[in-house]
C-alpha cells in the first residue's frame, strides 16, 4: 500500500501546485473589468464603469489585528461613501482589502500581487513600520503611490522613497507636543519608562527625551521593560526609592500593555500625572485600569466622540456606528477613513490614475479637512503637518485636554 | 547493487528529463516576467532550505530542535550588516565598531560568513546541548532561540534593536536561491546515505546498539548540527536580502512553527519529503489566501473569509496527523529509480501473463 500512498501524495501536491498557479486570472470580485473608460463622461451607470482599483493590505489576523481591522473598516466605509456620492472621475472606487497575517514576507507578496495582477493605481494600508518597510520599496519601484494609514515613524519617507506618504503625524511631532504640554502643565522633572520590544515605543521615548531636554527639563530616572511583561514591580520599586517624586511620568507603551502598567503604578501609590503617546488610544486603557486611569494624559490623532466639536468627526463616528454597529474601536479607524478620502481627492486633482500624477497631486494638497485634523503635504514633506490632540482621562472618559502644534520638532 | 544496464540507462534518461524540467521551470519563471510567481518561487526555495536543514538535523538524529530560526536570524543579521553600504551604515548603525563600519563585502562572501557564524554558534552551544537527549534538547534549543532574540534586541549597535533593520541591498535573485537550495538538497541527500548519516540514524533508532559498535553519538550529532546550522544561516541571509527590511520579531515562534509544520507534513528524515511538505504547505496557504477576499462557485459567492489560509492549514495538519502520522513520506525518499523499477515489475508481470497461456498450451 505504501508506494500507492506515496503516489497519491505526489499527485495531490501536483494538483495543489497547479492550482496555486491559477489565480493569475483576474480576482473573483464581481465587478466587470472589461471596458476601460477613458473619456471624462463615460456611458452607463456608475457600477458599470471600470472601477479605480486601490490596494488595501492590512494585518487582519495576527498580533496587529486589533488596530488594523478598525483601520480597514474605516477605509471601506470611506470608499462606500465616495461611491455613493458619485465616485471619482466618474468611476467607482474598488478597495481591494487583503490580509497580510502580521507577516512582512506575506505583506511583500500581497503588494506585489496587487500591483501586478490587480493593476491597482495606489496602495494604502498598515499601521506599523515593519510592514511598510517590507511593502513600500515594491510600490516605489513600480511607481505606485503608497499611503500608510497608521505607521508614525518620521523616517519612513527617507527609508522608502518619494512615493510614500503618511496619513498620521510623525512620532517626533507627537513626542514634542507631549513634552511641551507636560513641561508647561506639570513641571521640569520627569520619569521616563519605555518598551524596548518595539520600534514605535523606542522612537517615541527618544524624541520625547530630546525635546524635553531642549526645553530645560530633566529626566530623574529612565527605565525600560519588554512588551508583554506583566509585572512592573521592579520598575515601580525604583520609582518609589527616588528621594523626590518627579512632576510627571512619561511612559511609552504599546496598546496591549498600557492598562496593566497604569494600574500597577496607581496601586503602588503613585498618583502623579502619567503621560504617553497614541498607544494609549485603546479601549483597553479604561477596561483594564478602570478608575486607576484618571489623571492620565496622552497625545493622539483625534478624539472620536459623537459630540465632538469637529463636524467631520461627528459624521464619521455616526456613519461608523451605523455600518458596523459599534463606535470606532481605535483612532486608526479614522485614519483609514481619512486615507481613502485624501487619496480620492488626489486622484480627482490629478484627473488621471497615473502614479506620478497622483503623487504630484498628493504633494499639492493643502488644508484638507479630515477627521484626524487638517492634512498638508508638500514635495519636501510627505508627513502631514497636523495638529496633535491631547486627551485627558477624566471621570472614566476620554476628554479633550488641548489641541496644539509643537513649537519645535526634533529632527527625524 | 545488481542494477541492470537497461535500468541504468533508464535512470540517466530520467535524470536528464528531471533536470530539463527544472531548467524549464527556472527559465519560465525567470523570463516569464511575473514578479508575483517569482517571489513565491524564491520564498519557496528559502523555506525549502530551512526545512531541509532542519530535517537534516531533527529528522536524521531524531532530536527535536526548536532553535533553528535563531540560526536563521544570525545568518540574516550577519550578512545584512556586512553588505550594508557604508553611507547607509552611518545613518542606520552609527555605533557600529570600526572595522565593520568602514567595510562592505559583496554578497557571496557575506552570505557564507553568515552561514559560518551560525555554524560556529551551533558548534559552541551544541557541545553542552547535544549531551542531553529527547525533549530536553527541544527545551534547550528553545532557550537558545529566546536568548538569540534578547541578544538581537539588546545589541543595538549592530542590529538597531527592535527597530526595523532597513536598507539591505536586494541581492537575492531566483538564480541565487535556486543554486543554494540545490546545493543544500544535494548535501542533505549525500549526507543521509554517507557513513555519518548512517551513524546518526543508527544512534536515533538504537542509541545503545550504535554506541556498542563504536558510534560517538555526541560527536556525529554535533557535526550534523553544524552543517544544518550553516545552511539555515545561508537561508537567513538569502531571506534578509530578499525582504530587505526585517526586525527580530521575524525570527521567533511563528517562523519556527511554520518550518516545523512543513517538515512534519513532508516527513521527518526525508529529503524529498521536505520538498513535498514545503510545496504542499506553501501552495495550499497561497491558494487559500487568494480565496480570502471572496470567490464564487457556480452562482454562489462567498464573502471575504480572512483567516481561511490559517484554518485550512490547521485542518490539513489535523488530517495528516490523524491518518498519516509519519508525514507524506515518513523517512522514505522519492527516487527516480523507483519509476523504472515499477515499470519493469509491471512489464515482468505482463510477460508472465502473456507467456503463461503458451505454457499451458504446451502442457497437455
Amino acid at each position: 500500500m505504501r508506494p500507492l500512498h506515496r503516489l497519491v501524495a505526489l499527485f495531490l501536491v501536483f494538483l495543489l501546485g497547479a492550482a496555486a498557479c491559477q489565480p493569475a486570472t483576474p480576482p473573483p470580485a464581481a465587478t466587470p473589468t472589461a471596458p476601460p473608460a477613458a473619456s471624462p463622461t463615460p456611458a452607463g451607470t456608475l457600477e458599470e464603469r471600470a472601477p479605480i482599483r486601490i490596494g488595501a493590505p492590512f494585518n487582519l489576523t495576527g498580533g496587529m489585528a486589533s488596530i488594523d481591522v478598525p483601520a480597514a473598516n474605516g477605509a471601506r466605509l470611506a470608499a462606500e461613501e465616495i461611491n455613493a456620492a458619485g465616485g471619482v472621475l466618474g468611476r467607482p472606487i474598488e478597495l481591494l482589502i487583503r490580509d497580510t497575517k502580521t507577516d512582512p514576507a506575506t505583506a511583500a507578496t500581497v503588494v506585489t500581487q496587487l500591483i501586478e495582477q490587480d493593476k491597482v493605481v495606489a496602495v494604502i494600508g498598515f499601521n506599523d513600520s515593519d510592514y511598510v518597510l517590507a511593502a513600500g520599496p515594491i510600490c516605489q519601484r513600480a511607481g505606485i503611490p503608497f499611503i500608510t494609514v497608521g505607521a508614525t515613524s518620521p523616517r519612513l519617507p527617507g527609508q522608502v522613497g518619494d512615493m510614500l506618504f503618511l496619513t498620521p503625524f510623525g512620532d517626533n511631532v507627537q513626542a514634542a507636543v507631549g513634552a511641551e504640554f507636560a513641561f508647561e502643565k506639570f513641571g521640569k522633572t520627569a520619569y521616563l519608562l519605555w518598551d524596548k520590544g518595539a520600534e514605535y515605543t523606542t522612537v517615541l521615548a527618544k524624541y520625547f527625551k530630546e525635546r524635553f531636554a531642549e526645553l530645560g527639563g530633566t529626566i530623574v530616572l529612565e527605565d525600560t521593560y519588554q512588551s508583554g511583561d506583566k509585572d512592573f514591580s521592579a520598575q515601580i520599586a525604583k520609582v518609589k526609592a527616588l528621594p523626590q517624586q518627579p512632576d510627571f511620568y512619561y511612559i511609552s507603551a504599546l496598546p496591549d500593555d498600557v492598562g496593566t502598567i497604569v494600574k500597577q503604578f496607581r496601586n503602588a501609590g503613585i498618583t502623579g500625572p502619567i503621560v504617553g503617546g497614541d498607544g494609549y488610544d485603546t479601549p483597553l486603557l479604561l477596561e483594564v485600569a478602570g478608575p486607576a486611569a484618571e489623571n492620565v494624559f496622552f497625545t493622539t490623532h483625534s478624539l472620536l466622540t459623537a459630540d465632538s466639536p469637529n463636524e467631520k468627526v461627528r459624521k464619521f463616528v455616526e456613519a461608523y456606528k451605523q455600518k458596523y454597529g459599534t463606535e470606532p474601536e481605535a483612532v486608526f479607524a479614522a485614519l483609514g477613513y481619512d486615507t481613502v478620502y485624501v487619496l480620492a481627492e488626489a486622484i480627482r486633482r490629478a484627473g488621471s490614475t497615473d502614479g506620478q500624477a497622483i503623487k504630484q497631486a498628493l504633494e499639492s494638497i493643502r488644508d484638507f479637512p479630515a477627521a484626524t485634523g487638517v492634512i498638508n503635504y508638500s514635495p519636501q514633506s510627505h508627513i502631514p503637518q497636523k495638529g496633535v490632540t491631547v486627551i485627558e482621562v477624566k471621570g472614566g472618559k476620554f476628554t479633550l485636554a488641548v489641541e496644539r502644534v509643537p513649537q519645535k520638532v526634533p529632527a527625524p | 547493487m545488481g542494477t541492470s544496464p537497461i535500468r541504468r540507462g533508464w535512470r540517466w534518461g530520467l535524470r536528464g528529463v528531471a533536470l530539463l524540467l527544472l531548467a524549464g521551470i527556472y527559465l519560465a519563471l525567470e523570463r516569464g516576467g511575473s514578479a508575483y510567481l517569482q517571489r513565491l518561487a524564491v520564498l519557496f526555495l528559502i523555506n525549502l532550505m530551512l526545512v531541509v536543514s532542519l530535517n537534516l538535523f531533527t529528522g536524521f538524529t531524531g532530536v527535536f530542535s526548536l532553535g533553528h530560526v535563531g540560526f536563521m536570524a544570525l545568518g540574516a543579521y550577519t550578512s545584512a550588516i556586512l553588505t550594508l553600504p557604508i553611507a547607509m551604515k552611518k545613518v542606520n548603525l552609527p555605533d557600529l565598531p570600526a572595522p565593520l563600519a568602514s567595510t562592505t563585502l559583496p554578497f557571496l562572501p557575506a552570505l557564507i560568513l553568515g552561514g559560518f557564524t551560525a555554524a560556529a554558534v551551533a558548534l559552541l552551544i551544541g557541545i553542552p546541548i547535544l549531551r542531553l537527549s529527547g525533549h530536553f534538547v527541544a527545551v534547550a534549543t528553545l532557550g537558545f532561540l529566546i536568548i538569540t532574540r534578547v541578544v538581537l534586541i539588546n545589541a543595538e549597535a549592530f542590529t538597531r534593536g527592535t527597530r526595523t533593520f532597513t536598507g539591505v541591498p536586494p541581492f537575492t535573485t531566483l538564480g541565487w536561491a535556486a543554486l543554494w537550495a540545490l546545493l543544500n538538497l544535494y548535501i542533505a541527500w549525500r549526507l543521509k546515505h554517507s557513513s555519518l548519516g548512517l551513524q546518526v540514524r543508527a544512534a536515533r533508532d538504537d542509541p545503545w546498539g550504535a554506541r556498542g559498535v563504536g558510534v560517538s553519538i555526541a560527536r556525529v550529532r554535533l557535526i550534523a548540527f553544524g552543517i544544518s546550522a550553516f545552511f539555515t544561516g545561508i537561508a537567513g541571509g538569502l531571506w534578509a536580502h530578499f525582504l530587505t527590511a526585517f526586525s527580530p520579531n521575524a525570527f521567533y515562534f511563528s517562523k519556527t512553527f511554520e518550518i516545523i509544520v512543513m517538515m512534519i507534513v513532508g516527513g521527518m528524515g526525508s529529503v524529498t519529503g521536505s520538498v513535498l511538505g514545503t510545496l504542499l504547505v506553501m501552495a495550499s496557504t497561497e491558494l487559500l489566501r487568494n480565496m480570502e477576499p471572496g470567490f464564487a462557485i457556480g452562482s454562489f459567492t462567498f464573502g471575504p473569509l480572512y483567516g481561511l489560509s490559517q484554518i485550512g492549514l490547521a485542518v490539513l495538519l489535523i488530517l495528516l496527523i490523524t491518518f498519516r502520522r509519519q508525514g507524506l513520506l515518513g523517512d522514505q525518499e522519492l527516487r527516480l529509480e523507483a519509476i523504472p523499477e515499477r515499470v519493469e515489475r509491471w512489464l515482468a508481470q505482463r510477460k508472465v501473463v502473456l507467456e503463461s497461456p503458451r505454457v499451458r498450451k504446451a502442457d497437455p
